[in-house]
């Protein structure tokens, strides 16, 4: 990188980051499913099922205990805040398992379009984008009942543990809105 | 923190996504468990060796690298005040972990910061081998981490060439443990933090 003056480094650099950073915030996309024909007030109770050995495919995240922690926290105040109670394991009637799975995307320049930053011909770019997914599945049957995800370019803040841990909270506030049922 | 600005964060944070697709610098941060108190650890010992393969055959195990990992790592708590347990019960186990992944880098740094203008802009893609090393400390009366710390940095030129990857791996794992905050440690001059220990 050639020397520039500092000031108009940092002017580009933060504008550089800003729209990365607008694009990344504006595109956390959340969803889910539900099984049809589920009575979720019937559940009441929650456990965490045994976590899983699958790789995040990030390194920084893979059997990182913060991160660990800190999306189960989330959750847990999350249905609490519905009404469900947490039990320990066996006696629930929801097992939940979840996912962070991390994989580098290519934007063609769309965003860019999108969010009108140019005109017409835009550079491509990659960035890390994660997906967060939670499990619901009734303990009685072993079947899936509910799976919410979020999906965004949050990756670039696992270095900011402070920022990252906001988005953990964010995201999975965001996927427990659409938990189909609220008991209080 | 609080003080800064949304967007100062927001900036910052963008900032760290763009370094680390660029790949140019070394980009080196930690997690930490919070309030966590590093003055009531004394002792350290390696835990049980890393089983996971690391991504790549090349560094698969190689001595020189696990060597040299674990010496620049035992100097860097040296420097931090830790002493390596003699009897077998350490107050902290290391753990590391070097993993080494295939990433695509388009370079558009030259848009971005004004070198060239739309259509005069070659848009480069280009395969990079992104290396990380993790770093993870464990309170071993617990079994809890209580810090991780990680280097990520381009690996193609160091796989040929020892010398530079020994370079590199001090200033990963140097730049890493600035991150671990020792109070006690880190205002005494470094000539005197290793000697007396």
């Amino acid at each position: 990188m050639r020397p520039l003056g500092s000031r108009a480094a940092l002017a580009a650099a933060a504008a550089a980051a800003w729209m990365m950073t607008l694009g990344a915030c504006a595109t956390m996309n959340v969803s889910s499913f539900v099984q049809r024909g589920v009575t979720f007030t019937q559940y009441r109770t929650f456990t965490w099922a045994p976590a899983e050995q699958l790789s995040t495919g990030d390194p920084r995240l893979d059997n990182n205990e913060f991160f660990e922690a800190r999306v189960r926290g989330a959750v847990e105040r999350g249905l609490a805040a519905k009404g469900l109670e947490l039990v320990e394991r066996g006696a629930a009637d929801l097992q939940l398992h979840y996912h962070a799975s991390i994989s580098q995307r290519v934007d063609a320049g769309g965003a860019d379009r999108q969010y009108g930053y140019t005109d017409e011909d835009s550079a491509p770019s990659v960035f890390d984008a994660g997906t967060l997914t939670l499990d619901a599945v009734e303990t009685a049957t072993n079947r899936l009942v509910w799976r919410g995800w979020a999906d965004g370019a949050f990756a670039g803040m696992v270095d900011r543990q402070d920022l990252f841990e906001k988005q953990i909270d964010t995201a999975v506030a965001r996927i427990l809105e659409r938990f189909p049922v609220n008991l209080r | 923190m609080r003080q800064l600005g949304r967007w100062t964060l927001l900036a910052l944070s963008g900032l760290a996504a763009l370094t680390l697709a660029g790949c140019a610098t070394m980009n080196v941060s930690s997690h930490v468990q919070q309030g966590i108190d590093f003055t009531k650890y004394r002792t350290f010992d390696w835990g049980p060796a890393d089983a996971l393969p690391t991504g790549d055959p090349r560094l698969d195990r190689d001595p020189f690298f696990q060597d040299h990992v674990q010496g620049a790592v035992e100097k860097g708590l040296a420097a931090k005040g830790f002493k390596r347990a003699g009897d077998g019960t350490p107050d902290l186990v290391i753990h590391y972990h070097a993993n080494i992944t295939q990433r695509v880098d388009v370079n558009r740094l030259d848009r971005e910061y004004g070198y060239c203008y739309d259509a005069d802009c070659l848009v480069r893609v280009f395969d990079v081998e992104a290396g990380t090393l993790v770093l993870d400390i464990v309170d071993a009366r617990t079994n809890r981490l209580v810090w991780r710390g990680w280097a990520q940095h381009s690996v193609q030129d160091m796989l040929r060439d020892q010398d530079r990857m020994a370079a590199k791996i001090n200033e990963a794992v140097g730049r890493m443990f600035e991150h671990l905050q020792r109070p006690d440690m880190d205002a005494r001059p470094v000539s005197a933090r290793t000697g007396a220990h």
